[in-house]
């Protein structure tokens, strides 16, 4: 039974919070407009520059590399061995395998070998650095401990508990062709795939959605094209209050009395 | 990258003591605010923070996307002069962002104390009027966010939050009350900026003997020169400085005794004010049939 919920119900749960909660999350950022243009210069001038700018920022964060060394150096060999093994762990659900994911399986299994080192000096920072530990909070320390956990059940599954993977592929086989079935694999496979599931239901909720979220972000998607004007969706007029001693009533009929006049 | 300035370690409430004044009721009437601070005011803020979380897809996205990384932590020259924690631009952010979970989220309803949400309180309040006011909106953390997270956008969105229930400082009321009445922050009338004016063409004629004039509201220049108001009482080098120049390049100038400001202090307080402000440099300009505006500050 316990299985059952774990590789049937849980796995289609867990998907379904994830990309219906994602795209709620994207849903809500994307109705709401952007006002002004709030582009952190320098910016680039065309749509192409822009989007350069933000493939830069997703894949080797220029601005954490001018601020904190080595908050960039751990994060950035995260992102990197994350995505890895994200691409490595395609070879179970693409039936047959494509060339590039075979190829990359070597360098995937030492990704997985070294995630934890960045991970850890990641974990290591919020607690030592007193101004990180200042702001962290139960959920910042709750994500990195799911990624650790869930790499190093990995890693042993690789090394020390070698799982039938034959079983695990017909399993998900089975997920992603709505013919689910339960495996019999080692409970350390349980563990991994569980903590995975539990992953997917956190990341709406979370600061995670970091990862689309930038691709939103005002400051780094718009263009500095400061000589279009910009609509302001939401504008409203302004009205004067009876208070104000200086209105433009005022102003015209002041003029109208005044003689300076300049003539060409 | 060098640091000109040792990174301070965090001193828990060195500046919490360091308070604006609040505002005045006679600048708050004429600014279309309430006139003290409301009685339902934790109603009328949650009101007006559903409403600028609605309008501003920066500060929605901010408030869901900071990671904690702390990269901006050590960027704040208030946090790098005082060492108070709560002037890390991310701290500062935390501010709005613990209410914002408690009303606005799933989490933070459900689970706040993991997610450290927090209710508008008293003592919230109190923290907010004295930490949003001790930034100075200059987005240098913008500059070193991996996502562009613009603290200024958070610290406007409250400022903007406060000022509907009636919550604000003395200094920018104040000014933005004189903007309506004179049309400047220094609150210089009309016939003193004329006699002012007039005052530098003396002064310019007996000390270097040249003829040249300082124009007033008048209509049909190519120029509306709107400078910054201290530029024509302090700073007055800078104002003989413009008028040389136009005198030099030929070009027919003007300022207006409506609008010679370029100073917005409706950027510290709340959007309809830096609008208001903003759009009398256009009405001056329409009034004044000029062709160009050339603005400063």
């Amino acid at each position: 039974m316990a299985a059952k919920i774990l590789f049937i119900v849980l796995p289609y749960l867990s998907a379904g919070i994830f990309v219906l909660g994602g795209l709620y999350r994207f849903y809500v950022w994307g109705r709401t407009p952007v006002p002004l243009r709030i582009v952190t210069t320098p910016a680039p001038q065309t749509r192409v520059g822009v989007l350069w700018r933000l493939i830069g920022d997703a894949l080797w964060f220029p601005n954490i590399f001018k601020g904190d060394k080595i908050l960039w150096a751990a994060g950035f060999s995260f992102h990197i061995l994350l995505w890895l093994l994200l691409l490595r762990h395609l070879r179970y659900f693409l039936y047959p395998i494509p060339g590039w994911v075979e190829d990359i399986q070597a360098m995937g299994l030492y990704a997985g070998y070294f995630i934890p080192v960045p991970l850890t000096i990641l974990f290591a920072r919020r607690l030592v650095s007193e101004r990180v530990l200042y702001v962290s909070i139960l959920g910042d320390f709750f994500s990195l401990f799911l990624l650790l956990a869930i790499t190093i059940s990995g890693v042993l599954l690789g090394v020390f508990f070698r799982t039938y993977l034959i079983d695990v592929k017909a399993m998900i086989q089975g997920l992603v062709h709505f013919r689910p079935q339960v495996p019999g694999v080692h409970w350390l496979f349980g563990l991994h795939f569980s903590l995975v599931m539990i992953l997917l239901i956190y990341f709406p909720f979370s600061k995670l959605m970091h990862s689309g979220g930038l691709f939103l972000s005002p400051t780094r998607n718009q263009r500095a094209n400061f000589q279009q004007p910009f609509v302001n969706p939401w504008d409203f007029p302004v009205a004067y209050n009876p208070m104000n001693l200086s209105a433009p009533e005022k102003y015209h009929q002041s003029l109208a009395g005044s003689k300076e006049e300049i003539r060409e | 990258m060098k640091v000109p300035v040792a990174i301070p370690g965090i001193k828990i409430g060195a500046l919490q003591n360091q308070r604006c004044h609040p505002c005045k009721n006679k600048d708050m009437v004429k600014i279309d605010l309430p006139k003290e601070r409301e009685q339902a005011w934790k109603e009328v803020m949650l009101k007006k923070m559903a409403e600028v979380l609605r309008k501003y897809r920066s500060l929605r996205l901010f408030m869901d996307i900071c990671v904690k990384c702390g990269a901006c932590a050590d960027k704040c020259q208030f946090f790098l002069g005082s060492g108070d924690p709560k002037n890390m631009p991310v701290a500062r952010a935390d501010l709005f962002r613990k209410v914002y979970k408690r009303y606005f989220t799933l989490g933070g309803k459900i689970w706040g104390w993991a997610n450290e949400a927090e209710d508008l309180t008293e003592s919230v309040l109190q923290d907010w009027f004295t930490y949003f006011y001790q930034c100075s909106e200059c987005r240098r953390c913008s500059v070193f966010c991996p996502y562009g997270i613009d603290t200024a956008e958070i610290t406007m969105a409250a400022r903007e939050v406060m000022a509907a229930a009636g919550i604000a400082t003395k200094y920018v009321t104040e000014v933005v009350a004189k903007v309506y009445d004179t049309g400047n922050n220094l609150g210089i009338w009309a016939p003193a900026w004329k006699d002012n004016c007039s005052f530098l063409e003396e002064d310019l004629k007996d000390t270097e003997g040249l003829d040249i004039k300082f124009p007033v509201d008048a209509v049909n220049a190519e120029v509306l020169l709107v400078p910054p108001s201290a530029d024509n009482f302090a700073n007055t080098n800078t104002m003989i400085g413009y008028a040389k120049m136009f005198h030099a390049a030929g070009i027919s100038w003007t300022t207006s005794t409506y609008c010679n400001e370029g100073g917005n202090f409706g950027l510290f307080l709340n959007y309809a004010n830096m609008k208001k402000i903003n759009n009398r440099i256009l009405e001056a300009a329409r009034a004044l049939k000029v062709k160009r505006i050339y603005w400063g500050e």
